[in-house]
């Protein structure tokens, strides 16, 4: 802080003192301007030069990962797109700083651009001067912020080098500013004459030297403008290109995990260590801001566990430059009744192991085990960062090769292998709970409207209770459904986040081949993770589905005039955002509408949406339950608290189970299914017919199968 | 936990684990049996120790699977000699673990398929002449041809017994459990195929085999010289239902009621 | 009172005589002193009498009620049962066509369960012809308090009460069977298959024998066409299989593979190996048992467990109550998270699923997670402040009141307990 108000001063100082000289030594004036003239092109020169060779030390680094097939060209002309449109829809999610990053961010590009022109081929165009002159001017401005920012900056920020950044940034847009002066003419006659002068345009140079320094050398040699150019080209190629909008629009969702292949014995299953990333992860890994929007969402950082996204990715940075954690400036990784684990202890290498065997070296492995694979960090990471992948990548290595799995993680993975469920439960009761429902099968009529997808939830009881709820639903809107039964298998969800992508892929393998028998014309679940799975990780493997959840469907049925619900009488509700549905496939609207349908008004929580804050269920976390200071699903219910709510719609049988877990919870826990089953009124007989209420809504039947 | 494993004359110490294929008791899939796979964790443990794993048995892909169970436990390979299905697996055993020699042979307590007898382990220690011990929970140390291990009583107890070795010891679910299969081990490990010509177990083969029907419940029975009572005892239902409710009563009524079921169940000892 | 027996002529005349006017009140003295006519006794020449007008009282709108559920009976029948205990046959079989030698586990020194049962199927197995019936032989090692081995149906006792087989000392054992094997030849080994008892010396003696025994057998019925006359079914493939077959020499058989036996009483009378048996050289060497915590036992193999929830408040008490009842200590998800107990303790549906036979649930609400993991549990016990929770609808047994209190006067009562127990051992 000291050091901003001095730096500001300082600039402050200099203005000051170029204003004061005024007429005095005319006969230094041409010489001083040869000077600059002459030392400018060298010092701009000479940055680019060791900004050169840095980009090519930088790309070596990344290089040490694996091929990964990324049409270069192709993703290079869509960089500006990416950047102007996606990122900075994340970075616009905050006013201030997006307004901020664009003055700095494009004053900066521009005055580069402008001054490699000017000062550096020595085109003196006055048009071009005078556009730098504006260019570093919003630089300026826009460095101005980044100091106000960091006077007191908030505790996900990280510090160290990125405390000297605004003054670095001052530096080379005043610096800049004022030796564009003379080239448009309008400095002041005399002002670099005199006594002075000659001192004044060394400073002047060197101030130009210290920015360029940090903007040019510093972007390629590890500097905090580091983000700028491997950030410029991790937009360009991103591992999901498909995850940025395009001008034809959509796009803007690729949340299913990558298939290992299996079949190349030859190829590591998961990331052992840095260079088992592929190439284009390790230059995401190095364009992180340490901005901290992951940490400050993070369910598992915000729990005590050890786990914060930005000191992760920071390490894999560490890891494949090789060194030590010692110079992270930012909060580390939690730690279990400490503050925090302590920084510097940890050390790797690019061909070192991630995680020890024994021992520590670059990341502990309940770090690791500590994520709910909510994607929030994804979500909010302005550099498109892909924390999860990362860290089921890791965990692929734990699991596949070293059979690390903690806790109960190893009897949950066993019992997928041994019953297809990860309880052990006997595959052929899977159907009891339903024993007086009399429930279509699928093996029976062969072809149906809606597949409804049970989910491992038919093994529990509360669950069981959704499932009922659903099916009542479903029967009063008259839908044609069948289940798979005893044929249904876990989708692998839990298996694929513990990183046992082999059971994964043999469930997934074999709920496909099940699949493919049947005809139908959509699957139904009720479990926001099977939804995913089957929906968007599938299709990989071949199984091409469309998937809907419970609530989406429910709320098609009721647009289309097929329920009829009494209006709500119950007290204040909230919705809780299951990961799985809202942040992983964008479904936000639908369980709000059902909602509204049955006339509840919504009280949101703080966090909600695609800032939902996890129930602390996912990514097999309750399995390999690595204990924090408090629980994930405490939090959550605080939060409910808070709305003043008390009641909270879910939509996730995970979700349910975790916050039907919190001890004197201030709010019941009802699925939306059941919700919705309770209000169901018989429909008046004049309207069986199913007056639709939108009229684009399609109502299905059996004939439309056979076409 | 590894352990001190000094062998006499410095040399490696080896341990050779019998291991078969299991059966899943619900789905009835093959997997690694859980006994032998306590087994190979106990000889895994064994720091210095050098370990082999011996199958006979059928040579099926559903056993193939099984026996990587257990290469995924970090083994490098198996050893497998192909028996037919109905084979008595004994005489190959006895002469490959005579070829062998290890100084110590784990294995299951019964295997998961076929009569599960429990009885190889016997008659191995029976025709090699070596010791054979049950129920290992824990090999504390090795020395000088003497192995002092852990038996596993009923109800966690442990008795301590010093082995002299070669030794055949089994291993039951009171041992540490078995370490999680990796997929990668798995897939890399070796199955190293031997030949021994199968002797086929005649009697067997007379033997009527079918699922296991649900054993009677015993009833009790009432030596009572009253019909009335007699009829009463046959036919009183087992459990009446709904639970005892105690409230409003001191602690020591309490006490007295719980302390009375927990006699009559038999757990109080 | 007197020993003496007293007869009253006249007292007698007067019971037989229904119609004398004392007759009730006669009957009421003869019938043990109490108030109120007795409704059965036995006569004279001891035939069952019974005044069919002394059954019932009179209700309460002054109609007589007969109740039959056999309350009022209850210190009748208990005399009767006496009686029957009294009249066991005794049954003496001097000369045996054939012995059948039992091993029994004697646990403690004293008959289990599962060493009658094992008796009960040895006396069926010697007593199946009437005619040439066989004899029971136990082999009993080493000291013993059982004072009923002839109530358990053994006709012979031989009795290796010697050093060498004191502890575990499978091998000495074995070289005695081997010794009674050639000294008397049975038709048939009988040993219960229990874990570290008869199941493992039964199969060091079948392979000894050169007999392939039949394991885990639970039943065993006549068979002509079998060469021993018998055929079992015995598990196998884990308890997966039933394997019915011929009944071999040795046998291994399950708890509950027979009634005991209950209607006769055995000499058991002592004989010894007229050969000395051969000293072994044990190549085991017993070192004693080892003091376990039963706390540490795995929890999914726990018989007995006390299970600690939100509702316990002192913890020194709670433990304290498991290890003097001897039970594995379980713990509810909160007691988990709240870091009172390790999290390996954790019972419920993402815990670890338990079968216990009796689980001891301490100030738990029973969370439905909670409820599916002790599903499969026998009797289920709960001490608790809310009468109306879940784990209180689940009990067998619920005791309503402060935890702390109640595990106190537990502790008290099992150490009670025990201390009698003690008394008892050392009398005896």
């Amino acid at each position: 802080m000291d050091g901003k108000c001095s730096a500001q001063g300082w600039v402050y100082s200099a203005l000051a003192e170029v204003c004061r000289r005024g007429p005095a030594a005319k006969a230094t004036r041409d010489e001083v301007s040869t000077m600059l003239n002459t030392l400018l092109p060298i010092l701009i020169f000479t940055a680019l030069a060791l900004a050169a060779i840095g980009a090519v030390r930088r790309m070596r680094l990344w290089r040490q990962g694996r091929p990964s097939p990324v049409n270069l060209l192709k993703g290079l002309a869509a960089m500006p797109r990416r950047y102007l449109v996606d990122l900075h829809h994340v970075v616009g999610r905050d006013k201030m700083i997006s307004n901020t990053h664009v003055a700095t961010a494009g004053g900066f590009v521009a005055a580069a651009v402008l001054m490699i022109l000017v000062h550096g081929l020595g085109i003196a165009n006055p048009l071009l001067g005078g556009l730098l002159l504006l260019a570093s001017t919003s630089m300026f401005v826009g460095s101005l912020f980044v100091a106000r920012r960091r006077l007191n900056p908030p505790a996900r920020l990280s510090k160290g080098p990125w405390m000297r950044l605004p003054k670095s940034l001052m530096a080379f847009s005043l610096g800049v500013f004022l030796v564009t002066l003379p080239t448009v003419g309008l400095l002041p006659d005399g002002l670099l004459e005199g006594s002075g002068s000659w001192l004044l345009a060394l400073v002047l140079a060197g101030v130009v030297a210290w920015g360029l320094g940090e903007m040019f050398f510093g972007m390629t040699w590890g500097g905090p403008m580091k983000h700028a150019f491997a950030g410029a080209l991790h937009l360009a190629f991103h591992r999901r290109a498909e995850r940025f909008s395009t001008k034809k629009g959509g796009g803007g969702r690729s949340t299913g995990l990558k298939a290992l292949n299996l079949n190349d014995e030859a190829a590591p299953l998961g990331v052992e260590k840095p260079a088992d990333f592929t190439w284009n992860q390790l230059l995401g890994f190095d364009a992180c801001v340490q901005c901290g929007r992951c940490e400050a969402v993070c369910p598992a950082f915000a729990a005590g566990q050890p786990l914060n996204p930005k000191k992760l990715i920071q390490d894999m940075v560490v890891g494949m430059a090789g060194g030590s954690d010692a110079g992270y400036a930012g909060s580390p990784h939690p730690s279990q009744g400490i503050g925090g684990k302590p920084v510097g202890e940890h050390a790797g290498s690019p061909h070192g192991p991630i995680v020890a065997l024994e021992g520590k070296t670059l990341v502990d492995a309940d770090t690791l085990w500590s994520c709910t694979t909510c994607r929030a960090c994804v979500e909010e990471c302005p550099m498109m960062i892909e924390h999860v992948d990362a860290i089921v990548d890791m965990r692929r290595h734990l699991t596949l090769e070293r059979g690390k799995t903690p806790n109960k993680g190893a009897e949950v993975l066993d019992n997928l292998i041994a019953t297809d469920n990860p309880g052990g439960f006997d595959p052929g009761s899977r159907l009891n709970w339903a024993a007086d429902l009399n429930l279509p099968l699928m093996a029976d009529i062969k072809q149906v409207d809606v597949l409804l997808w049970l989910g491992d939830g038919a093994f529990d009881m509360r669950n069981q209770r959704t499932l009922r709820a659903l099916i009542k639903v479903l029967r009063a809107a008259e839908v044609d459904f069948a289940v798979l039964g005893a044929e249904e298998r876990d989708s692998g969800d839990v298996a694929r986040r513990l990183g046992d992508e082999a059971t994964f892929q043999s469930l997934a393998k074999r709920n496909i081949a099940t699949l493919a028998q049947y005809r139908f014309l959509q699957i139904v679940t009720c479990d926001p993770h099977s939804f995913h799975v089957l929906g968007n990780e599938y299709g990989e493997l071949g199984g091409h589905y469309e998937v809907r959840h419970h609530s989406t469907f429910i709320a098609e049925l009721y647009d289309a005039g097929r329920l009829t619900f009494a209006p709500w009488k119950g007290g204040r509700v909230t919705y809780h955002d299951p990961c799985y549905l809202g942040r992983y496939n964008g479904e936000y609207e639908a369980p709000r509408n059902v909602l509204k349908a049955l006339g509840i008004e919504v009280k949101e929580m703080e966090r909600s949406g695609s800032r939902s804050r996890c129930c602390g269920g996912g990514g097999g976390a309750p399995i390999t339950d690595i204990p924090g200071k408090q629980r994930i699903p405490d939090m959550r219910m605080n939060d409910i608290k808070e709305s003043g709510a008390e009641l909270v719609a879910v939509g996730c049988p995970q979700c349910a189970a975790m916050l039907e877990g919190v001890v004197d919870a201030s709010a019941e826990v009802r699925d939306i299914a059941e919700l919705a089953a309770d209000a169901l009124v018989e429909r008046p007989a004049g309207d069986a017919s199913g007056g639709s209420r939108r009229p684009a809504a399609t109502t299905m039947t059996a004939e439309e199968v056979i076409v | 936990m590894p352990r001190n494993v000094k062998s006499l004359n410095g040399a490696g110490f080896s341990v050779s684990v019998l291991v078969s294929v299991g059966r899943h008791p619900l789905t009835a899939r093959a997997r690694r049996a859980d006994h032998d796979a306590r087994a190979v964790e106990m000889a895994l443990s064994l720091n210095d120790a050098s370990v082999q794993l011996i199958h006979a048995g059928d040579n099926d892909t559903a056993s193939e699977e099984a026996l990587r169970g257990y290469l995924g436990m970090g083994v490098s390979g198996v050893k497998r000699i192909e028996q037919a299905s109905n084979a008595d697996v004994v005489p190959a055993l006895t002469n490959i673990l005579r070829f062998a020699a290890p100084q110590l042979v784990l294995t299951g307590t019964r295997a998961e398929t076929g009569e599960g007898s429990g009885l190889v382990p016997y008659l191995l220690a029976e025709s090699l002449g070596w010791t054979v011990v049950s129920g290992l929970a824990e090999i504390e140390s090795i020395e000088q041809g003497v192995a002092t291990v852990l038996q596993a009583l009923p109800r966690g107890k442990r008795r301590r017994l010093q082995v002299r070795l070669p030794a055949i010891a089994t291993v039951d679910s009171s041992a540490p459990a078995a370490r999680q299969s990796a997929f990668g081990p798995a897939r890399r490990g070796e199955l190293t195929d031997c030949a021994y010509a199968s002797v086929i177990d005649e009697l067997q083969t007379q033997w009527h085999i079918q699922p296991a029907r649900k054993r009677p419940k015993r009833l009790k029975i009432v030596k009572s010289a009253s019909a009335r009572d007699r009829f009463k005892a046959a036919a009183a239902k087992a459990d009446s239902g709904g639970g005892q409710l105690l409230s409003d009563v001191t602690p020591e009524q309490g006490a007295e009621a719980i302390f009375t079921l927990l006699k009559e169940e038999g757990v109080l000892r | 009172m007197s020993e003496i027996i007293r007869r009253d002529p006249r007292r007698e005349w007067i019971a037989r005589n229904r119609l004398h006017p004392e007759y009730a009140n006669v009957l009421a003295d003869m019938g043990g002193g109490g108030g109120g006519a007795v409704s059965e006794w036995q006569g004279p020449n001891g035939a069952v009498r019974k005044n069919p007008r002394a059954i019932g009282f009179i209700g309460p709108n002054g109609v007589k009620r007969i109740d039959r559920s056999g309350l009022q009976q209850g210190g009748q029948s208990a005399a009767t049962t006496t009686a029957a205990r009294d009249s066991r046959r005794m049954v003496t079989i001097d000369q045996p066509a054939f012995l059948v030698a039992v091993v029994p586990d004697m646990t403690g020194g004293r008959l289990s369960t599962h060493d009658k049962d094992l008796l009960g199927l040895a006396r069926r197995l010697a007593d199946a012809d009437a005619e040439r019936p066989g004899a029971v032989v136990a082999i009993l090692f080493g000291e013993h308090k059982e004072a009923a081995l002839g109530e358990a149906g053994i006709d012979q006792v031989v009795h290796l009460d010697d050093n060498s087989y004191a502890g575990f000392a499978p091998e000495a054992c074995l070289a005695a069977l081997s010794g009674v094997e050639r000294e008397m030849a049975p038709r048939f080994w009988l040993l219960p298959d229990s874990p570290l008892g008869g199941s493992e010396l039964g199969r060091r003696l079948a392979v000894r024998l050169g007999e392939r025994p039949a394991t885990q057998v639970w039943q065993v019925e006549a068979d002509a066409h079998s060469e021993t006359s018998w055929r079992c079914t015995a598990r196998g493939a884990a308890g997966s299989v039933d394997i019915t077959r011929h009944l071999p020499r040795v046998v291994l058989a399950l708890a509950e593979c027979a009634e005991p036996v209950s209607e006769t009483r055995h000499a058991a009378q002592p004989v010894a190996l007229p050969q000395p048996l051969p000293d072994v050289l044990g190549r085991l060497k017993d070192m004693g048992e080892v003091a376990v915590d039963p706390a540490s036992v795995s929890l999914a193999e726990a018989e007995f467990i006390l299970s600690a929830g939100n509702g316990v408040k002192d913890w020194e008490g709670y433990h304290r109550a498991a290890q003097v009842l001897g039970a594995a200590k379980g713990a509810s998800r909160v007691a988990v998270d709240d870091g009172f107990m390790a999290r390996d303790r954790q019972v419920g549906a993402s815990g670890t699923w338990v079968s216990a036979r009796v689980y001891v649930a301490v100030g738990i609400s029973g969370a439905i997670q909670h409820l599916q993991g002790i599903q499969s549990c026998d009797k289920v016990v709960t001490i608790n402040l809310d009468e109306r929770c879940d784990m209180v609808k689940r009990a067998d047994l619920a005791v309503i009141g402060d935890a702390g209190e109640i595990l106190a006067a537990l502790v008290a009562r099992v150490e009670r307990y025990r201390e009698q127990q003690q008394e008892n051992r050392d009398a005896a």
